[in-house]
């Protein structure tokens, strides 16, 4: 049995006119530990509410969620997930966003801070522990936000388009930090986008959605090696499949 | 010497207007020459420079200014002490808040000098000597009466209230998400989100409160049973036709609410740097 099952998962919501707004329709997918999955979709497919679902943070309308050996009920410490917008707490720096989670769990101050200080090296945020939020560029801020989230270090991690925001060069080096960091801790990621080059870059695996209704509509196993090339030949053809099946369901 | 000129250069533009009416002032009163309708700037002034000196029998400014004060910092902390609490619990709690909204709305327009003459009537003058049952030791109790605390209490509670509720309120559901997803469970999740959130805004209420209250603390003393306090004086003053100590008790008044606003100000801005910044 697979790490993580969705199981003919359906999510409905009530529009404001009590319209039903099908966000997600019969999704099933399952994971090995230690996968990298990417979700590609135009905005509005649903991408966001599947990880809401998975993350616990609401329920299904029907079908299950399963991780490990646990049907998700609500928020538990086995996911976290990163949000598309930005997340960190205001009114903490750098050193104490990334720390939240160790505090909580009682973590003494010298151990917490030697911990954060790996992780903020490690996204390369270092010299900025004492900064503020307001005080980080954009990219920054999502930096510190994933080391947050690796601070908690859950199973299952689950990103909300985190690069989107940056411009191609930095997104690139982002890309290719955050492989090294799943190679290294092991985790089970999904990680939701609408770029192309980047869900092929980092998957192992690709499900492409479509909009109005929500829905898997292809899954696409990438096989290639890593370090991968982006002028290689296979991946410029994975890329271009991905691309058609896009355009195919938005006509 | 360089200080000051540096002071004076960078707050020049600030000085400008201070400066232009002190000039109308003692150019009216070389034109009206009636010290007892407009008094000249000097002498309404040099008053600072003797705080111990008696003014009309009934002690000197700073007697006045501590008695005011204490007034307000016993009735603004009953405020502080019951709204904040009460504010952060409805922020929290829906049934709650929609419960008392109704009277808070309809008691917060209600100008609190209006309760003044009720106060009265059900306080007396009594104070918070007689309520420990001191009767007739002159000691600084004696001079806070409750009808008094009530009014002071009165003009803070609502901006005290009304502000924290928003603030709990108005805490980013971002926020809140984030960091039940870190393993943030509801006390934590109070302490670390949900007041940090809304800080700014309650600071915001404490400063308006303050401010409420030094108003109607001056107001309430203007009234029968008072006998000391900077409004007591200024009504002393005025019964004497004392044009000097009138309007000096009046700046005294000014000068110390706009440091008390400003106090709380600096808090402000020194716990919620990253609201002002946060884009
Ligand atoms: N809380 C909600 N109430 C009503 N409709 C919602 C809600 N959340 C999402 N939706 C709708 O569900 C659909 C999918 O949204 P979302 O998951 O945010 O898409 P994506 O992340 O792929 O851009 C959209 O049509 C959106 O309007
Ligand atoms: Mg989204």
């Amino acid at each position: 049995m697979s790490f993580l099952i969705i199981d003919k998962v359906n999510k409905v919501y009530t529009g404001k006119t009590n319209e039903e707004i099908v966000a997600l329709q019969d999704i099933s997918l399952s994971c090995e530990q230690g996968e990298f999955i990417t979700i590609v979709g135009s905005t509005g497919c649903g991408k966001t509410t599947l990880l809401r679902l998975i993350a616990g943070l609401e329920q299904p309308s029907s079908g299950t969620i399963t991780i490990g050996e646990n049907a998700v009920t609500g928020i538990n410490e086995e996911v976290t997930l990163v949000f598309q917008q930005y997340s960190l707490f205001p009114w903490y720096n750098v050193l104490d966003n990334i720390g939240f989670s160790l505090e909580l769990k009682g973590v003494d101050k010298h151990e917490r801070i030697e911990r954060v200080q790996k992780l903020i090296s490690l996204v390369g945020l270092t010299g900025f522990e004492k900064s503020f939020p307001y005080e980080l560029s954009g990219g920054m801020q999502q930096r510190a936000a994933i080391a947050r989230a690796l601070a908690y270090n859950p199973k299952v991690l689950l990103l909300d388009e985190p690069f989107g925001a940056l411009d191609e060069r930095t997104r690139h080096r982002l890309q290719e930090e955050f492989l090294a960091i799943w190679e290294r801790e092991k985790k089970t990621i999904i990680l939701v986008t609408h770029n192309i080059d980047e869900a092929v870059f980092l998957g192992t695996r690709i499900f492409i959605m479509r909009d109005r209704p929500g829905k898997i509509e292809e899954e696409v196993l990438i096989q290639l090696a890593r370090p991968r090339s982006r002028q290689s030949k296979e991946f410029t053809d994975l890329h271009l499949h991905v691309r058609e099946t896009l355009e195919n369901i938005l006509e | 010497m360089k200080t000051v000129f540096n002071f004076c250069k960078k707050h020049a533009v600030s000085l400008i207007l201070p400066l232009c009416i002190i000039l109308f002032w003692e150019v009216a009163a070389k034109v009206v020459d009636n010290r007892a309708l407009v008094p000249t700037v000097e002498s309404v002034l040099k008053r600072f420079f003797h705080p111990f000196a008696d003014l009309l029998g009934i002690g000197n400014y700073l007697h006045h200014i501590f008695a005011s004060a204490f007034r307000v910092i016993i009735g603004f902390c009953m405020a502080v002490v019951i709204a904040m609490p009460l504010g952060l619990i409805s922020g929290r709690v829906p049934i709650l808040s929609r419960m008392i909204n109704p009277v808070i709305e309809f008691l917060r327009p209600i100008c609190p000098i209006a309760w003044i003459p009720f106060a009265l009537v059900i306080f007396k003058t009594y104070s918070v000597a007689n309520l420990f049952g001191v009767q007739y030791t002159r000691s600084i109790f004696g001079d806070i009466q409750i009808g008094m605390l009530f009014v002071i209490f009165y003009g803070g509670f609502f901006p005290i209230f009304v502000n924290t509720v928003y603030g709990v309120t108005s805490a980013k559901n971002i926020y809140i998400e984030s960091a039940q997803l870190l393993g943030c469970g509801k006390r934590q999740l109070f302490k670390r989100v949900i007041l940090p959130s809304a800080l700014p805004s309650i600071l915001t209420g404490l400063r308006i409160g303050l401010g409420n209250s030094w108003m109607v603390i001056i107001a309430a003393e203007m009234l029968p049973g008072s006998e000391a306090g900077l409004g007591h004086l200024i009504m002393y003053a005025y019964e004497l036709a004392d044009m000097d100590i009138m309007i000096f008790s009046v700046i005294l008044v000014g000068i110390i609410g706009s440091l008390l606003s400003h106090g709380v100000k600096l808090i402000e801005n020194k716990t919620s740097t990253w609201q002002a910044k946060e884009r």
